[in-house]
């Protein structure tokens, strides 16, 4: 069935793509990418692993394994609204209601055997505890082999080496059991791509900051969490380009003039999965979100030359791999860079590593005055959903602003 | 009298705050201060941290020269977040914990706990050659590992016959040498050892694991309730007073990261080789301590138990073993309201 479904929304978007041969079309590029990958993890053709959110997507895929996080399928099930389906099968089993939505809808596609088999699983402590039980979960349920990539808080010399001898370590995991030992020019390239990416990543990123922004609510969204799937490929780079693209071409055109921006937005940590018509909303009441937190390149270029302590610098840098205060720290930068109004953190539920440091947040935006609404929902689960109190929270917080 | 170093977690090596010239502190969440942790994280955080927050907030703690913290889950680690707030002027530290057993990850908590007993020594403003410093932690350590030894034949006396009052007996040495010192727990243990009233049968035979459970009435509770406490897995109980092998490498911090790691493990540490293993070590424990039935006591919204709660049902069941789940915040208020259940659970448990 998923396999079906990726397979239909491959050639849907291609053939939309053909039919406008001239477009930029950067996000529809970027969804068939996507799509392809979703296909490839259902083909049974491939190597599969199951991955944590900071796993070296790179990395892997130069050694030939099909890999994605498990979050992006718990966010995929919620987006098409047959979550609910795998939540109560979860729930059902002793997943408590308590805990984080991606993570229990995810484990309830592993419980009906709505996911693909995985070859292996990595997991990794960061972003989360809860992450990496539920791959451990995984692992159990399917009898699967399984290495944790163990990211340390403290940015020292020590940790660095730490993390870098694991990722070397996992790549000797992986060739047991690809049978097929990792290729330094097929790492160079991987790396090589994902320089690129980032670079075009920090071009994205600068266009947007434009006053007012070429961005829409939509362009950007969850950009900077689901494209480590994609950059260590040719095709990330040519997503990364087409984004660029589309952002020059929309100054060039001066599409920002006209689109609506009476107030400049950060959103923090993700946007919500489930159909909630968040965007509408904020279309309607001349709001931009002109940058994600997770919108941002935190790390150094890759060295071939030393690839492993590279990624490994580079997954302690992400922000949920340090303490709040060097994640706020970013935040206020990010606030400062693009001269937002406020800041919307959606408190998802269930989520002690983002969620749990609300209240640190909204005082580290106040002290450069910046206003943060928290709205407390569930961005995967819509199940609970108060729609009209979110409306009215939103509303009346950029009537505040205004 | 020494000054106190506060820690949270049972992979604190107490030895190495004591052999630094401090007296251990565990900032239990045992507290009457306003709820306000809320305010400065979220209110789904466990409620461990957040009490103990709570406390920061309402200078409801001793003098402290110190802060030691682990980043065990991400609730501990937005608690050191959020103790800079609180108590900016605290002196802190964050040591990094693994979550597997690997040699790694054994070298890295080797230097982590290595870290930790220089910044003591420093916060100490002593200044002691590699040599010394060793030679004390294994000292400290020494004196730990009869306190350790003599909990573990507790408990194994525990399996065996239900003792009134011995099980929350326990709980006080064990406190004891988490919040005052090893000297004043080995002295009661000494003392305790024997059981002050005969054997009493009857009761029906329980293992209880989770997270947190260190209030000794709570024992006194279950008691009252018909339960015998034939063993504990829980970070409070004896899983806190882990025996050091410090034959195990010639680097005593190597020994103590061995140690603690390769302890029974709290559920965020796991053995890669083995997914699940939790599950697997609660039947064996649960079925070693004689128990008829297991109750699982985990703290509301503490990921690390929780999510593998399915799997430790799955294994008890598939040894017909009966198994209650309950969640608490940590206070015997909390506990009273689980009574019916626990009463219900034993008594199906003589059937």
């Amino acid at each position: 069935m998923m396999y079906e479904h990726f397979d239909n929304a491959v050639k849907g978007i291609k053939e939309k793509l053909n039919n406008d041969p001239e477009g930029i079309n950067a996000r529809k590029k970027y969804v068939l990418e996507l799509s392809r990958l979703g296909r490839k993890l259902y083909s049974k053709d491939e190597t599969i692993a199951w991955c944590g959110v900071t796993a070296p997507f790179d990395l892997l895929s130069a050694m030939g394994v099909t890999s994605c996080f498990v979050e992006f399928v718990g966010a995929m099930l919620a987006s098409t609204q047959t979550a609910g389906y795998f939540f109560e099968e979860a729930e059902d089993s002793g997943f408590a209601t308590d805990s984080c939505a991606y993570h229990r809808a995810v484990m309830g596609a592993v419980l009906k055997n709505a996911m693909p088999k995985p070859d292996f699983i990595i997991g990794t402590s960061s972003p989360c505890t809860a992450g990496l039980a539920i791959v451990e979960n995984f692992a159990h349920q399917y009898k699967k082999d399984f290495f944790v990539l163990n990211v340390p808080q403290n940015y020292t010399k020590d940790a660095i080496k730490f993390l870098a001898a694991q990722v070397e370590e996992m790549t000797l995991f992986v060739s047991d059991h690809t049978q097929r030992p990792l290729s330094m020019e097929k790492l160079g390239m991987a790396l090589e791509n994902f320089n690129r990416s980032s670079q075009l990543l920090k071009d994205i990123y600068d266009l947007a900051k434009t006053k007012p922004s070429p961005v829409d609510n939509r362009l950007l969204r969850d950009f900077g969490v689901v494209m480590p799937l994609l950059m260590g490929t040719k095709a990330g780079v040519d997503i990364c380009q087409a984004f660029k693209d589309e952002l020059n071409h929309r100054i060039a055109t001066g599409w920002h003039h006209v689109s609506k921006e009476k107030t400049r937005l950060m959103w923090i940590q993700n946007r919500i999965q489930h159909p909630f018509p968040m965007d509408e909303m904020l279309d309607d009441l001349g709001a931009k979100i002109v940058v994600d937190e997770l919108n941002n390149v935190t790390w150094e270029p890759m060295d071939p030359d030393n690839p492993f302590e590279s990624i490994a610098k580079r997954m302690i840098s992400i922000p949920f791999s340090m303490d709040t205060s060097e994640r706020i720290r970013l935040m206020q930068n990010l606030a400062q860079d693009y001269q937002i109004d406020g800041a919307i953190n959606p408190c998802h539920w269930g989520c002690r590593q983002g969620t749990g440091a609300r209240g640190l947040i909204s005082k580290g935006m106040q002290d450069i005055n910046v206003p943060v609404l928290n709205l407390e929902i569930d961005c995967v689960d819509s199940r609970n959903l108060s729609k009209g109190q979110i409306e009215t929270r939103v509303e009346a917080f950029m009537e505040m602003l205004s | 009298m020494n000054k106190k170093i506060g820690f949270t977690c049972a992979y604190t090596p107490v030895p190495l705050i004591e052999a630094a010239g401090f007296s251990p502190y565990r900032v239990f969440p045992d507290t009457k201060a306003p709820d306000q942790a809320g305010h400065l994280l979220h209110d789904n955080l466990c409620p461990h941290v957040k009490k103990v927050l709570d406390r920061a907030l309402a200078d409801d703690l001793p003098e402290l020269e110190g802060m030691v913290f682990i980043n065990s889950c991400d609730t501990m680690r937005r608690l050191a977040d959020a103790w800079k707030q609180a108590r900016p002027d605290d002196k802190i530290i964050l040591i990094d914990l693994p979550s597997g057993t690997d040699i790694l990850s054994l070298d890295f908590l080797s230097k982590e706990y290595e870290r930790l007993s220089t910044t003591l020594f420093k916060w100490n403003n002593e200044t002691s050659s590699p040599e010394i410093i060793s030679g004390r932690i294994k000292e400290k350590i020494s004196l730990w590992n009869i306190v350790a030894d003599l909990v573990k034949k507790t408990e194994e006396k525990m399996s065996q016959d239900f003792f009134p009052g011995y099980a929350s007996g326990l709980q006080q040495i064990i406190n004891t040498a988490a919040t005052e010192s090893t000297d004043h727990a080995l002295a009661m243990a000494q003392n305790k050892l024997e059981p002050e009233q005969p054997a009493k049968p009857g009761l029906s035979p329980v293992f209880v694991f989770g997270n947190l459970l260190f209030d000794p009435k709570v024992y006194d509770l279950f008691e009252d309730w018909n339960m015998h406490v034939t063993g504990t897995d829980f970070c409070t109980s004896s899983r806190f007073v882990t025996h050091v092998d410090t034959g195990l490498d010639d680097n005593i911090f190597r020994s103590l990261a061995i140690s603690y790691l390769k302890q029974t493990p709290c559920a965020r540490t796991m053995d890669t080789a083995m997914p699940g293993s939790i599950a697997q070590r609660i039947v064996e424990r649960a079925k070693k301590s004689n128990a008829k039935g297991v109750i699982g006591f985990t703290l509301k919204f503490c990921d690390p138990y929780l999510a593998r709660v399915p799997m430790i049902r799955q294994a008890l069941q598939k040894e017909s073993i009966p198994f209650l789940m309950l969640e608490g915040d940590c206070t015997t208020g909390s506990m009273g309201q689980q009574q019916t259940r626990i009463e219900a659970f034993t008594e199906m448990l003589e059937v």
